[in-house]
């Protein structure tokens, strides 16, 4: 088998064989939920709904005017409790609408699909995803109708699915390549009818063999082109510009999308979810999700509601077999720690990971080993932008391109001197954007 | 539930095994057989006391500046060690006690810490001690001893009144350089073989071609070095000795050019970052070593070709490489 892959990057240890062979467990419903207004990359939300307003499974109980924006249904039927301020994973703190379960199961269902996908008008589609609530759900939770409405002028002649799932620990999008393949490939169609795509691609790292083997069988006489990319095992994969270069050798610009050269990219489970919705007319409500890590007594990966809180998810997975010490949302290259269980699943979140220890590299001064050149795999000078960061150059950072960083980690990761180097480019980042809007 | 403690850090949450003790102890590992061999084939009694103090002459100076500057002891990144390793293998056998501790001093002292010590310093420490050693006691630093039943036949050693210990000789390089490039011929049969394996004159450490590459293989498979910058070093150097219409084989094999290449031209600090700037840096090094040898006064010219191309590095390391989706740079 060729594996197609892109330059420089790392290689992990993956740490997935926990949880990838393990099926998908349904989660039953829990008996609240919480929904922040902000699930997505883009402008927050306005609530639709008013303190106890009872509301159905699958009713839009979010939504805002800004095309960057996703709305936000109820996972559940039961009764507004309260929109107040709530424990963020990603944000600290931010406004959300709780909801209490009433346990009688009312749904509120959009229309579904007919099942010729390719007759269907683009514009349909993508108001389809739009109300769907559909954003990205590999992690970025970018709003997927938006990657789906080239802009004027611009063509779009590939369509990515991105099954690279390069995090370590994370096997949610392994489970559904498996399980919920026939769903994946119809809104792999809705998705690629809708952007206006001529072929599509399915990128799977050779870590998933089994999905690569099942996915290409599924293919058969598909109604359009499509054929699985097996890529190679190595971080970060999973990144758009990355994967794109893999797959089809093409470089995104700087400060560029996708789009610019022809693509668009999705993740394998945003296309799953909305294939369900195309059949049972249900937007996105809930989503799967892995919980692993060295300290929790029940691993896997499970279908959740969205809004459910993380302590109801402990207590499924009965607990915890030692005190954990971190608690990431995400994988462990790019995910946020955790200061409390009161934090609700949202549309981004990939799982949840406990861990027993927080070791901490010790730090040496910068010894000019190279290795954060060597797999920085947007060829940028990572100890060169740490250190103007350090010393608030960002005038020069922005010279030496600290833009161009797609905030992957792997310099942080081969430092051996333990320098928090993606850190120090993420601030320099921040910066220079801060500078650019015109503040001091 | 109980209380949890809980941590917050920034990601990522993994990090590499690979520390920087952990690298310096890869190179003093590398640099082993090389040292095994240069005291088995001097003798312990010419070899060891340079390779010892020179050792402790760095690390003992590293410890004393820290304590003089008060700052926190930095001996256990096992750099000076390193250092001291490279300083002592690149002494000639059976030197003065007091070379090896004034080069390390000079190694220590001004080539590192007084530029900030570990990451910060412009030239190759170990070079810089040998470069002021060379310059100041010249004469010391050539003079070659060797094990008499090395350079005399057991008929010839009956021929002197007493037995005697250590005998001096002289090296292919320096041979070379005071009767000229046809003589070094002449000394015998397989001078290329000779020299690979390290049965001949020279600096403790760097005598056996063989044992130093073996050494190097190592921290390749260990990823702890990278092949670019000793292959163009090797280009530069034999460019020049063709140009010269000298062999190229014998000027990568005779006196330091194996252990500049792999071992002194390969620092991290004093070496370029992106893969284009080792390239220019290992063949600029590779290429001055020739011409010192050729051209200049003295018989090597591996210190000196190094260090010129580590003032070089600063220049080196603005070059960018192509921007991720820009077609030219």
């Amino acid at each position: 088998m060729k594996l197609r892959t892109f330059p420089q990057g790392v290689f992990l240890p993956h740490h997935k064989e926990d949880t990838a062979h393990l099926p998908i467990v349904r989660v039953p419903e829990p008996s609240r939920v919480v929904l922040p207004l902000i699930q997505h990359a883009g402008a927050p939300l306005k609530p639709l709904v008013n303190k106890g307003d009872t509301v159905k499974r699958g009713q839009k109980i979010a939504d805002a005017d800004a095309f960057v924006a996703a709305p936000v249904h109820a996972p559940l039927s039961g009764k507004v409790a309260g929109i107040e301020e709530w424990a963020h994973p990603t944000m600290g703190k931010f406004q959300a609408i709780v909801i209490e379960n009433d346990g009688k199961g009312e749904e509120e269902r959009y229309e579904p699909l007919p099942e010729t996908i390719e007759d269907l008008e683009p514009e349909r589609l993508r108001v389809f995803v739009r109300e769907g609530g559909f954003v990205g759900l590999g992690g970025a939770a970018f709003p997927t109708h938006v990657k789906l409405s080239p802009p004027q002028g611009k063509s779009i002649d590939s369509f990515i699915l991105n099954g690279a799932e390069c995090e370590p620990y994370l096997t949610c999008d392994h489970r559904v390549m498996l399980e919920r393949t026939e769903e994946m490939l119809l809104g792999l169609r809705i998705m690629v009818r809708a952007c206006g795509a001529k072929r599509a691609y399915i990128g799977i790292e050779d870590n998933k063999k089994d999905c690569i083997d099942h996915v290409a069988n599924l293919l058969r006489n598909f109604p359009i082109p499509a054929e699985v990319v097996p890529l190679r095992t190595k971080y970060p994969q999973g990144s758009e510009k990355h994967l794109i270069l893999a797959i089809l050798g093409r470089e995104v610009p700087p400060g560029g999308l996708p789009l610019d050269v022809g693509v668009v990219v999705n993740n394998v489970q945003t296309a799953a979810a909305l294939g369900r919705m195309a059949r049972t007319g249900l937007p996105l409500v809930e989503r799967v999700i892995t919980l692993s890590g060295d300290c929790l007594n029940k691993r896997g990966n499970f279908e959740v509601p969205l809004g459910m809180l993380l302590e109801d998810l402990v207590d499924f997975c009965e607990g915890f077999t030692a005190p954990p010490r971190k608690i990431i949302m995400g994988g462990p290259m790019t995910g946020i720690t955790q200061v409390s269980l009161a934090v609700p699943v949202i549309k981004g979140t990939s799982g949840f990971l406990f861990f027993r220890n927080a070791p901490k590299k010790r730090e040496y001064p910068c010894i000019r080993c190279g290795r954060c050149v060597a797999h920085c795999p947007m060829r940028l000078l990572p100890y060169l932008l740490g250190r103007l960061a350090e010393e608030s150059l960002f005038a020069e950072a922005e010279d030496n391109r600290v833009l161009d960083c797609v905030e992957c980690g792997s310099c942080a990761y081969v430092c051996p001197a333990g320098i928090a180097l993606v850190h120090l480019l993420k601030l320099a980042k921040f910066e220079v954007m801060r500078r650019k809007r015109g503040g001091k | 539930m109980e209380e949890l403690r809980l941590v917050t850090s920034a990601p990522p949450h993994l990090k590499s095994p690979v520390t920087v003790p952990w690298i310096m102890q890869q190179v003093v590992f590398a640099l082993l057989p090389a040292a095994v061999w240069g005291v088995v084939f001097f003798g312990p009694r010419l070899a060891l006391p340079p390779l010892v103090l020179s050792v402790l002459a760095c690390v003992g100076f590293e410890a004393l500046d820290c304590l003089a500057f008060r700052r926190s002891l930095t001996v256990g990144d096992w750099s000076a060690v390193v250092t001291g390793m490279l300083l002592g293998l690149s002494l000639p056998p059976g030197c003065p006690f007091w070379i090896p501790l004034v080069g390390g001093g000079v190694a220590i002292l001004l080539g590192k810490q007084m530029f900030g010590g570990i990451g910060q310093n412009i030239f190759n420490p170990a070079l810089v001690g040998r470069a002021v050693l060379l310059i100041s006691w010249p004469k010391i630093m050539a003079t070659w001893y060797v094990r008499p039943a090395f350079v005399l036949q057991p008929a010839q050693a009956a021929t002197y009144a007493t037995p005697v210990d250590v005998v001096t000789s002289a090296t292919p390089l320096g041979i070379v350089k005071a009767y000229g490039y046809p003589a070094v011929w002449e000394t015998g049969p397989n001078l290329l073989f000779r020299l690979f394996l390290g049965l001949i004159p020279g600096c403790i450490g760097e005598i056996s071609a063989l044992l130093l590459l073996l050494g190097f293989l190592y921290l390749l498979l260990r990823k702890v070095v990278q092949w670019d910058i000793p292959l163009f070093y090797a280009l530069g150097l034999s460019l020049v000795a063709l140009l010269a219409r000298q062999n190229p084989l014998f000027h990568l094999f005779a006196g330091g050019a194996i252990m500049g290449a792999c071992f002194m031209a390969t620092d991290y600090t004093t070496s370029p970052m992106t893969s284009r700037g080792r390239m220019i840096f290992g063949f600029g090094a590779g290429a001055l070593t020739g011409i010192i040898r050729w051209l200049g006064g003295y018989p090597e010219g591996v210190t000196f070709g190094i260090l010129t191309m580590n003032a070089l590095v600063p220049l080196l390391d603005r070059m960018l490489p192509r921007r991720f989706g820009v077609k030219k740079a």
